[in-house]
């Protein structure tokens, strides 16, 4: 990566519609330049997609909480053998409505969710839910409702 | 009860496309819908002047960038002081995401790290802050999976 493909990913970080042509102009590079450049960053996996930053506020939700899992020891070791593939815990988490952010994690907990909730009803909801997935040995919730959208730059829901 | 932005059908379907791929092209959206391409542009901009839809960017993979530890933290703190501490984890550079929170911990974070000697530095910088209890720590595993199209949205008018 060389100055130009910093130039263009920032350009693209804040609005990542602009059209090439644009940032061709803004660079005083070539279109192709910039339509190649992005191809290969695209490519490299550097640039691993795009998305719209949605303020979950305005379409009704009024909270954000995490859960943090503790999985079943044979649960955990289950997945150990092939690690590239997530766990059946994880797998049923991505696919529930809400849920935004999944991942393994290392230290004190095994896995950790983030999810949207309308309200504390819909919250108690969700905990609910989770703790019904098998495997599930114990799980802890915090939630927060000032700051509801996560929108840095190498993490963006 | 908080008034929820208008937004109907192709509201949702244009957000759907554009959390997918936010380079879709809108005459390819608009032929999904059964609408002008110019009908998809209008309503992309008034979801953006209404603040439904913030912007859109790039997902960028952190270790292209050298930064190979995502971790989450749970702080316990004086409950006094949270505001405090907050500003005093806030102004990390690899802090991503602080919030108060309610629970077993009062503020939750998220920070993008060179590698896990960082993470601990981090962690010891936090702890050595006097109002500042437990900090639990979470590194998140490489396969961190993003849905943003798990947002539901309940309060699209009917056709």
């Amino acid at each position: 990566m060389d100055e130009t493909d910093l130039a263009i990913i920032d350009r693209l970080t804040e609005d990542a519609r602009t059209s090439f042509r644009q940032i061709a102009k803004e660079l005083s590079i070539s279109p192709d330049t910039v339509v190649n450049r992005y191809t290969t960053l695209r490519e490299q996996g550097v640039i691993r997609g795009s998305t719209v930053v949605i303020d979950p506020k305005k379409i009704g939700y009024q909270a954000m909480a995490v859960f943090m899992i503790d999985a079943s020891p044979a649960n955990v070791i289950a997945d150990e053998s092939n690690s590239a593939a997530p766990s059946q815990i994880l797998e049923k988490l991505i696919r529930m409505p809400s849920i935004i952010v999944a991942t393994k994690t290392i230290g004190d907990h095994d896995i950790l969710a983030i999810g949207v909730a309308r309200d504390f009803e819909h919250l108690i909801c969700l905990r609910d839910i989770i703790m019904r997935i098998p495997g599930i040995k114990d799980l802890e919730v915090s939630f927060w409702v000032k700051r509801t959208e996560i929108c840095p730059k190498y993490l963006v829901i | 009860m908080p008034s929820f932005a208008n937004i109907d059908e192709i509201d949702v379907r244009i957000i759907r496309a554009l959390q997918k791929d936010a380079r879709a092209n809108f005459s390819h959206i608009a032929k999904d819908c059964g609408v002008s391409t110019d009908t998809i542009s209008k309503r992309f901009k008034r979801m953006k002047r209404n603040g439904i839809a913030r912007g859109t960017t790039v997902l960028l993979n952190p270790r292209s960038f050298g930064y190979d530890c995502v971790s989450s933290f749970g702080i316990r703190v004086d409950h006094l002081h949270v505001g405090e501490v907050i500003d005093f984890v806030d102004e990390l550079p690899e802090i991503v995401f602080c919030t108060p929170s309610l629970g077993r911990h009062n503020i939750f974070a998220i920070a993008v790290l060179k590698d896990v000697g960082r993470l601990e530095q981090v962690k010891e910088h936090i702890k050595r802050h006097p109002k500042v209890g437990e900090v639990m720590t979470s590194i998140w595993v490489d396969e961190t999976q993003l849905c943003p199209e798990n947002f539901e949205f309940q309060h699209i008018k009917k056709k």
